[in-house]
């Protein structure tokens, strides 16, 4: 019996990204070439953001008067010679289909991520290990090509699926020739100079000796370890020599980008402020798990000190660099003209965060100034762009050297106070559970209803944790699980309400 | 106009005889009606065979030149109810939707058809939704098929075969008069191939050559016309379609040397078991099989006379037959009893009873299939354990890490979907009077039952939400609420739902997603046409003139006898809070209707895009805008996200090196419209988001005032970096 059989390629794409392009070219190529392409997809299900994918079988075209031969509808399980995928998390999908074996597939992927809804929605990082995907991937496929294939794209200001069409032709694995592949990109007339582009630049990666076959082992090397940049001003070093001279390296790192905040968030004062209650904690480490303790509680910290309180906002909002950054954000050109509007909903609160202490108190409990200060308190669309509302802003950003006495940041310091008592108070008696209480500093964050309810969340997590002492480590990290699972509390409420 | 543009494939509908068409298989049905000389063709959109219908709508003067009529109908039954054109007239015609749920709406008039029969072939080319890629509940046609005595081709996935099939489905149809099921699965429709195309056949009537008004009184389906009706599908018309099957030989037979087995498929499977053939050593490329194959193009009605056939001389046999019922293995052992053959026959014993017959099922079941025989000649290169070993390579822990690390990708609503702030606004107004329940309906909307938004209790079909809140309404702690897309409103919405709503003093909630196309279909016209609003996705002047023949859904309702009714763009969150509260805890009686306009983003960029690139070019002022994070504020929460779903509003990782969860990230597929702002003034959420407008071909004026501006501003920030210079380590 004839023993040839058809050649199978499985394409994983996602919408928008031309998986039908991909496959149309392939097509021609194909037929130029002289062989028989059958393809078939599911149209209609990628357009609207699921995955999808292509299915296609070659077979040489030998003579027309020969039968032709009889190609399969479907992709099967251990049937694959090819499998392209355009996203890593992709390719894993792949393999988990059954679509990837190590006999036969020669497996072509992009490393780079598109996030997925469940990865996006979460409320702290939802994001997968990409990289375990990434080498399990590897594992499976008789021949792995990978590389970030969506970068390629980007500079070339192409569509990935031109990227995917030059690692096909650069593996190798169809027995076609790169002019005919150039051929066909040419001939769609659309695009031709950026997609030949990108064709070409993808076809070098896949091709060349030194493609980036990944090896695990070259991302676990430790990153250099963290040097203490130089001072730079007089004070900036009497702070910098204080963080050296009290507190143990490994600790360095975060408590100097604590630092760096705060100074720019407040003054040296304030930098003080936080390397004495930095001081306090450090001393009752005692460096386990590199000083755990001193790192996590150093890092929210900062951030609970830093809160995002409205001339904080216009001091971020106000910044040239921030203007910069939004310039190549939408890639425009050096001197193009560009309207910024910005979006703000303002509360009582906030407002009454910026007043002195016990007027911002009364007005935020006063149903009367809530009426007289209802107005200011809708949606702003506010054209920072425009001298009168930077100028405002500007204002805004400058209210900062009154922030101490504001009613704001007494809330801010209260909350903090309590943190760093109940981690204080624990320290001595169970030191992991000191790291723990320590990390539920970071449910706190937001704006408005959101800094809210973090806020409270993480009042009824130390409450819970001062009302039973002999609570583990374990129920405190579960707690705070909680607290992350949704943003309606109840997971959180099940919890502490279970016995 | 649909989504995707035919017109390269319009062209190829021309080719005459002798010449190579390629294309997709729902394509080569197209030509392949061309062909046959059909006078009529409509149908209903919907995957798998919407391609059918675009390719046709697009191709108006190559249809005009045949004179052959072309119809969008308004539903699968306007359809179904075209054929009728066949029963009294020599004229051919054809008639597409999605099944099994288009066959259910068209089984008032396809019943009707089939009772009174045809004497102009009538086909129905359905695209058989069923397995990986489906959009519906699971079930076949050929029940169908069975009860109102309709033939059904299932055809092998090559387009030669196809076409050939479609031209004799004609024949079949006029030859035993009756109509006929000509069946498409989803890859079938969407394989690509290459068939020797014919020429084009004009119909005989059309608008310059009509025929003349005949009536035959015994095709009037009234008694006791029915009563002969029955009788003559199965003393003439069956008999007639069994020996026109016979002799054109529709179903094919494949001789193999083991001829003591036989395998029955149905046609459109005979690739797959081809396939499996091969892969156990039993067949070569070509489809050359160890074991004798009969393939069943037709499907239903089985051909005794055939089945008896293959089975002389044969001890066992194998039929593989996909979803269930099994019918097909039940009429085949029907038929073999009656003539007491007593071969062994396998079918779902050893094959799956539900779901897609995909390659492993298929090999999975020949390999039992082949064990089960044990026969000492039979050789097969795999066991069936090593069959089974094939579902996956992956060892157990590896298994367990690509369960978690793998994300399911559900579907959407797409980038900058008008849908996405309705549906934020109707999570927000849960929020305060919810909880909700809430009857969804068929359309892009559906998404919505999925995350982020989880909104949506039932689908019980095209335009049936309203009609489906009827017996909840009186128990419900709130108003009941409907949502429906323009689609299904007038597909089936305002006869099912507003009118017999608004009779019944209904008092709940209808929510009418107005976008302007069939958008899930593919973006087909519908009667109404969304006024399109200018949404800031671009300032430049998009509006399309306004339709003159436009059928406003507004005026439908209130023709229907709808008081409270409000149209609203939903792209304003805040507005459209306040209606659905409005709605929601009004004191007036009667139905409420809500129409929520804003149009299809998938078919607006496509009509703006090039306007705007021409704008641009042309050296006209035009703005682009689109939305920016600012990655400093966002703290991470992702609430924005959790609120809207948008594609474009992503994550990426942290810059900042304290804080550990990414921040939220908008990507440069941003079309700019509006809805991150909107939420953040309707769901007061962080001052993160910025809208930026880039101008291209300023006037002298937005010089002007961009230098000054450039000039103050940068002024105020070198003196905010000079003050902040102090203020470092």
């Amino acid at each position: 019996m004839n023993t040839q059989r058809t050649v199978n390629m499985v394409a994983a794409a996602l919408g928008g990204e031309g998986g039908g392009v991909f496959t149309n070219w392939i097509i021609d190529v194909a037929d130029e070439e002289g062989w028989l392409c059958q393809t078939t997809s599911l149209a209609g299900v990628a357009q609207r953001t699921g995955a999808t994918i292509y299915y296609l079988e070659f077979f040489p075209r030998i003579d027309s008067t020969e039968a032709l031969p009889v190609m399969s509808l479907f992709p099967s399980q251990g049937d694959i010679d090819i499998a392209v995928a355009s996203e890593i998390s992709e390719a894993g999908r792949m393999v988990q289909r059954g679509f990837v074996t190590p006999d036969r597939t020669t497996l072509l992927t992009s490393t780079h991520r598109v996030y997925a809804i469940d990865e996006k929605i979460a409320l702290d990082n939802g994001i997968i290990d990409a990289l375990s995907v990434r080498s399990i991937a590897g594992k499976y496929a008789k021949r792995t090509v990978q590389y970030d294939m969506q970068k390629l794209a980007s500079e070339h200001n192409a569509v990935i699926s031109a990227v995917l069409l030059g690692a096909v032709a650069g593996a190798g694995v169809l027995p076609f020739s790169k002019a005919t592949y150039e051929r066909v990109i040419d001939n769609t007339g659309k695009d031709v100079r950026s997609n030949l582009a990108a064709f070409n630049a993808s076809f070098e990666m896949a091709s060349a000796a030194g493609v980036e076959h990944w090896n695990p082992s070259q991302t676990d090397a430790p990153d250099s370890p963290f040097e203490l940049p130089a001072a730079h001003n007089r004070k900036g070093s009497e702070m910098l020599s204080r963080l050296e001279r009290g507190f143990a390296p490994p600790t360095h790192e975060i408590l100097y980008h604590g630092m760096a905040r705060l100074v720019d968030y407040q003054d040296d004062a304030y930098v003080v402020q936080y390397l004495d209650h930095m001081k306090a904690i450090f001393e009752q480490d005692d460096g386990s798990d590199l000083y755990r303790l001193t790192n996590e509680t150093g890092r929210c910290l900062a951030l609970l000190m830093s809160y995002e309180d409205i001339p904080r906002v216009a001091q971020l909002k106000t910044r040239k660099s921030r203007f910069d950054g939004l310039r190549s954000e939408v890639q425009a050109a050096p001197r193009q003209l560009l309207t910024v509007t910005e979006f703000f909903r303002p509360r009582i609160e906030e407002i009454a965060a910026l007043m002195p202490v016990s007027m911002g108190r009364w007005v935020a409990a006063s149903s009367v100034c809530r009426w007289f200060l209802r107005p200011f308190c809708r949606g702003w669309r506010l054209q920072s762009s425009q001298i009168g509302v930077f100028l405002l802003l500007y204002i805004m950003a400058g209210l900062r050297r009154f922030r101490r006495g504001m009613f704001g940041y007494q809330q801010a310091h209260e909350q903090i106070e309590h943190w760093l008592a109940s981690i204080q108070a624990v320290a001595p008696v169970n030191l992991q559970l000191a790291c723990e209480v320590a990390e539920c500093g970071r449910l706190v964050k937001g704006y408005g209803e959101t800094r809210q309810r973090t806020s409270a969340q993480l009042a009824k997590i130390l409450k819970r944790i001062g009302q039973q002492p002999g609570i583990l480590p374990d129920q405190v990290a579960a707690l705070r699980e909680a607290a992350l699972r949704d943003d309606s509390g109840d997971a959180l409420a099940d919890l502490l309400a279970a016995p | 106009m649909a989504e995707r543009s035919f017109q390269h494939e319009v062209g190829k509908l021309r080719a005459s005889r002798g010449e190579v068409f390629k294309g997709e298989g729902i394509l080569a049905v197209t030509k392949a009606l061309l062909e046959s000389g059909v006078s009529y063709v409509g149908g209903y959109q919907g995957s798998p065979i919407s391609h059918l219908m675009d390719v046709l709508a697009d191709a108006r003067d190559i249809l005009d030149d045949l004179g052959v009529h072309f119809e969008a109908c308004g539903s699968e039954a306007s359809a179904a109810a075209m054929l009728s054109a066949s029963i009294n007239y020599p004229l051919r015609g054809a008639v597409t939707w999605k099944s099994t749920v288009g066959t259910n709406v068209a089984s008032d008039a396809l019943s009707n058809l089939a009772s009174s029969g045809v004497k102009g072939g009538a086909v129905v080319i359905v695209g058989e939704d069923y397995g990986e890629g489906s959009s519906i509940m699971q079930e076949r046609t050929y029940a169908f098929a069975m009860k109102a005595q309709m033939w059904l081709l299932d055809p092998r996935p090559d387009l030669p075969s196809i076409v050939s099939l479609v031209k004799q489905s004609f024949e079949l149809s006029e030859r035993s008069h009756t109509p006929v099921f000509f069946m498409m699965r989803i890859r079938g429709c969407h394989v690509t191939g290459e068939f020797l195309a014919n020429d084009n056949i004009a119909p005989e009537y059309n608008s310059n050559s009509h025929l003349i008004p005949e009536r035959e009184q015994e095709k009037i389906i009234l008694p006791p016309n029915v009563y002969d009706q029955e009788e003559e599908k199965l003393t003439k018309r069956l008999p007639a379609a069994l020996d026109y099957i016979i002799q054109n030989k529709l179903n094919e037979f494949f001789p193999g040397r083991h001829s003591q087995l036989g395998i029955i498929v149905q046609g459109g499977l005979y690739n797959l078991i081809i396939r499996a053939l091969q892969r156990q050593g039993l067949a070569d490329v070509y489809g050359v099989s160890d074991i004798p194959i009969y393939v069943m193009n037709v499907a239903y009605p089985l051909v005794p006379d055939e089945i008896l056939d293959f089975s002389q001389g044969k001890q066992q046999l194998l039929i593989i037959e996909e979803g269930q019922p099994d019918y097909i293995e039940q009429g085949i052992q029907t038929v073999l009893r009656r003539a007491q053959l007593n071969l062994r026959v396998y079918g779902k014993d050893i094959m799956p009873m539900t779901g897609e017959y995909t390659g492993q099922v298929m090999l999975e079941g020949l390999t039992r299939f082949i064990e089960a025989a044990d026969m000492p000649t039979l050789e097969r290169l795999l066991d069936f354990s090593q069959v089974v070993s094939l579902r996956s390579p992956l060892s157990e822990p590896d298994q367990q890490s690509l369960l978690v690390n793998v994300p399911q990708r559900p579907s959407g609503l797409c980038t900058g979907c008008p849908e996405r702030p309705l549906f934020s606004a109707i999570k927000q107004v849960q929020k305060e009077l919810g909880p909700f329940h809430i009857s969804s309906d068929i359309g892009c909307h559906s998404f919505a039952t999925l995350e982020p938004f989880n909104l949506g209790n039932t689908i019980m079909g095209y335009g049936l939400s309203l009609a489906s809140s009827s017996a909840l309404r009186h128990v419900l702690p709130h108003k009941s609420i409907s949502i429906m897309g323009d689609g299904g409103f007038w597909h089936n919405g305002l006869s099912s739902g507003v009118t017999s709503a608004v009779f019944n003093h209904h008092d709940g909630l209808l929510i009418v997603v107005d976008n302007g196309y069939a958008a899930a279909t593919g973006g087909q016209d519908l009667p109404s046409l969304v006024a399109p609003n200018k949404l800031i996705a671009t300032t430049l002047d998009t509006d399309s003139p306004a339709r003159n023949d436009a059928q406003s859904i507004e005026n439908a309702c209130r023709g229907a006898g709808v008081k409270w009714l409000r149209t609203i763009s939903t792209y304003s969150v805040d507005t459209m809070k306040a209606t659905l509260h409005e709605a929601l805890t009004t004191e007036q009686e009667g139905l409420k209707v809500i129409i929520a306009q804003g149009e299809c983003m998938l078919n607006r960029q496509r009509r703006i895009k090039p306007l705007l690139k021409q704008s641009i070019a042309s050296g006209k002022r035009t703005v682009k805008a689109r939305f920016v994070v600012d990655s400093d504020t966002c703290t991470g929460d992702h609430a924005c996200i959790r609120i809207s779903g948008c594609p474009s509003l992503t994550i990426k990782p942290n810059p900042d090196p304290l804080r550990t969860d990414p921040v939220s990230y908008v990507d440069n597929s941003c079309v700019g419209c509006g809805v991150c702002g909107s939420n953040v003034h309707a769901a007061i959420l962080c001052p993160s988001f910025t809208r930026v407008d880039v101008i291209f071909n300023p006037s002298p004026w937005d010089r002007l005032i961009g230098t000054m501006r450039r000039g103050f501003i940068s002024w105020l920030q070198q003196r905010q970096a000079d003050h902040q210079a102090t203020r470092t380590l």
